[in-house]
């Protein structure tokens, strides 16, 4: 969101962005790559590491960019199962076979949208829950005072981020208030889950 | 370098019409060898067959004759095997062949897929016994009764007959797959390589080998190396090298430890950081390493270079030799179709001043490493005539300056891939492996190695 402070240069951004796309194609090819398996052939030692070193090498470089929870587990099971010296007879199909090859596909499908960080996402759920509520009833006791001067409440209460507006407001104070009003709606947020739905009134801020 | 070869005709390993363009997976050239004198040259396939050629002796009368190789045997090395603890099939794929030096009348050669190992015994015959007492011509016993007077068996000639005998079986040795076999220039000992562990062998003996390197983690789960090829020295039979897929290189004394975990030495290019990339792990691995004949050098093959290494040199390789580095943009395609994963062989000439190694669209390049110009070839039936002359190729960069007869990056075949050749040992003539073809180059102008 956009916010106080430096804004990020464009190429940087963009750069960004191209890593980020790159990152996530390769990613994708080595769990393909990884699931795909020819029954009765034994896959190549040689290729299952090497792609499995560039999916941990992946992963690393997701981690320590802050891109938090596609914690994809390498496929080391590959490893495991299909390479035990001391195999134990089982016929194909039973124990080993059946959650390696899942967990893979139903995490890619995790990782595929860039998740954005925890508290926006709840709190553009907890937007859409609220949308359906009377929010004038709930909010009748809060001062608004000091939101009177521009028309961002409104568009706020109704759910959709602010729109561009044409008030002299320069746009500085105009990305003060958005701080701000990003903070109470933190706090309302919390009070709800708080509050529970059912109860319209009776909490002031 | 001088570089003009004359194509001798092309052999067709199984006899396609050449109109055809059709391949069958069996047919696919997988090894190619040349026996220590250059005489003989074994290919083995997909299917598990070898063939052998030898190549004719020269003749006065017809100068242009002269050293050609003709088909002297062919035999079913390998059958395909199903594994039933894993329920896996076993392929029949030679994936190596290795002569053994010549020490009498008959040819040695060690002929290995997945997990077995088989020595060969190539023998001629071109005399039978004739006037036996007891068998007549056809073999059948004969009558006593007609038998009058005793006959001393007498050696006739008869049409060459080349016998092909399995001598021995070395199984049950190998887990993983075997990638390499290497024979010791003690004459009396080899070893074979698979993913993870090197067994040593005697010969003579089949059912037990010594196992001399093992990277096994305790636990698999931890395994991020494995091993892509190895090879004893050529004159110390103490001294093996073997590379693995993070692209090191670990010289091995067997006479410090049995288990030759620890190595000896360990040549290891460093990283350059600003060339990392997904991919860089993936392109390090070494896919081939063979000593020079001299035993000082080693030669090397990752996805992109060629390089030469100085044993007494472990920090850096001596030379660096980019085979096609056009492909370095390509890399993400590459690792999407899965190219990025073939495994490319390379070789020395006689006098270790030229080094060879294949690349894709049927290209090879060779260095001259003391010249320091290259070249690349193109082993197809179109460019290869009788007597033709092959003439020099060039891959230009998509959307770079083209010359006529260039070929843009982007026109490149990646299914005929060349990952096999082989040089004779003293003369300027190379085999070259293309999917199921067999294409043999003499450089008859400059026959003496340089």
């Amino acid at each position: 969101m956009l916010g106080r402070g430096v804004k990020r240069k464009w190429s940087c951004l963009e750069e960004a962005e191209v890593v980020s796309e790159a990152r996530q194609l390769v990613l994708g090819l080595c769990l393909e790559k990884l699931q795909r398996y020819q029954a009765g052939v034994e896959l190549s030692l040689r290729r299952s590491v090497l792609l499995i070193n560039t999916l941990r090498q992946i992963q690393e470089e997701m981690r320590s960019d802050g891109v938090g929870s596609c914690d994809v587990h390498p496929d080391s099971c590959l490893l495991r199962d299909d390479f035990r010296e001391d195999v134990t007879v089982t016929c194909p199909g039973c124990s080993e076979g059946e959650s390696p090859p899942e967990l893979p596909s139903q995490e890619a499908n995790g990782s595929d949208q860039q998740k954005p960080p925890a508290a926006v996402s709840d709190a553009v759920n907890a937007m859409g829950y609220l949308g359906d509520l009377a929010l004038d009833d709930i909010f009748e006791d809060i001062d608004t005072s000091m939101y009177e001067t521009s028309d961002l409440p409104s568009a706020w209460a109704s759910g959709s981020l602010p729109q561009s507006h044409s008030t002299a407001g320069s746009l500085q104070s105009c990305l003060m208030d958005l701080n701000e009003l990003d903070h109470i709606m933190e706090i309302l947020v919390v009070e709800t889950h708080l509050v529970g739905p059912g109860l319209q009134n009776g909490f002031s801020l | 370098m001088g570089e003009d070869t004359d194509a001798t005709p092309t052999l067709n390993h199984r006899g396609f019409l050449p109109d055809h363009n059709y391949v069958t997976e069996a047919d696919i050239i997988s090894t190619v060898e040349f026996n220590h004198t250059g005489e003989l040259l074994a290919t083995g396939d997909k299917g598990g067959r070898v063939v052998i050629f030898q190549r004719e002796p020269e003749s006065k009368t017809e100068p242009f004759s002269q050293g050609e190789y003709n088909v002297y045997s062919t035999f079913q090395s390998h059958e395909p095997e199903f594994d039933y603890l894993k329920s896996l099939e076993i392929e029949e794929k030679i994936n190596k062949i290795r002569w053994l030096p010549q020490q009498n009348a008959a040819h040695f050669l060690l002929s290995t897929n997945d997990k077995t190992i088989k020595l060969w015994k190539v023998s001629e015959r071109d005399k039978r016994p004739e006037g036996y007492n007891l068998k007549d011509e056809e073999g059948r016993i004969k009558d006593i009764s007609t038998v009058t007077s005793l006959q001393v068996p007498v050696l006739k000639p008869m049409d060459l007959m080349v016998e092909v005998s399995p001598r021995r079986v070395f199984a049950n040795a190998h887990t993983y797959h075997v990638n390499s076999i290497s024979v010791n220039s003690d004459y009396e000992t080899y070893m074979s390589a698979d993913d993870l562990r090197i067994n040593l062998w005697h010969l003579d003996i089949t059912d037990r080998s010594f196992n001399i390197v093992d990277i096994k983690p305790v636990n698999m789960e931890d395994l991020t190396e494995v091993i892509t090829a190895a090879e004893f020295h050529p004159h110390h039979c103490n001294l093996f090298v073997y590379s693995s897929s993070k692209g090191t290189l670990r010289l091995c004394d067997m006479r410090e430890a049995a288990l030759c975990d620890k190595h000896s030495k360990l040549f290891e290019e460093p990283e350059d950081p600003s060339a990392r990339s997904f991919f860089s792990e993936i392109i390090s691995s070494v896919s081939d390493v063979k000593f020079s004949h001299s035993g000082r050098y080693l030669l090397t093959r990752d996805y992109l270079t060629a390089k030469v290494w100085d044993l007494n040199m472990e920090s850096k390789p001596l030379e660096t030799y980019q085979v096609h580095d056009y492909l370095r943009s390509k890399l993400c395609s590459l690792y999407e179709n899965d190219c990025i994963f073939d495994k490319f062989e390379c070789a020395w000439n006689g006098s270790d001043s030229v080094i060879m190694t294949g690349a894709y669209n049927n290209f090879f390049r060779m260095f001259d490493r003391n010249t320091k110009r290259d070249v690349t070839l193109e082993a197809s039936r179109e460019s290869s005539k009788p007597r033709a002359v092959l003439k020099p190729r060039r891959v230009c960069a998509a959307g770079g300056k083209r010359r006529k007869d260039d070929i843009s990056v982007d026109s490149l075949d990646f299914t005929k891939k060349i990952l096999h050749t082989a040089w004779h040992p003293t003369e300027n003539i190379i085999a070259i492996a293309a999917t199921n073809n067999l294409y043999i180059f003499q450089d008859k102008l400059n026959s003496e190695m340089h």
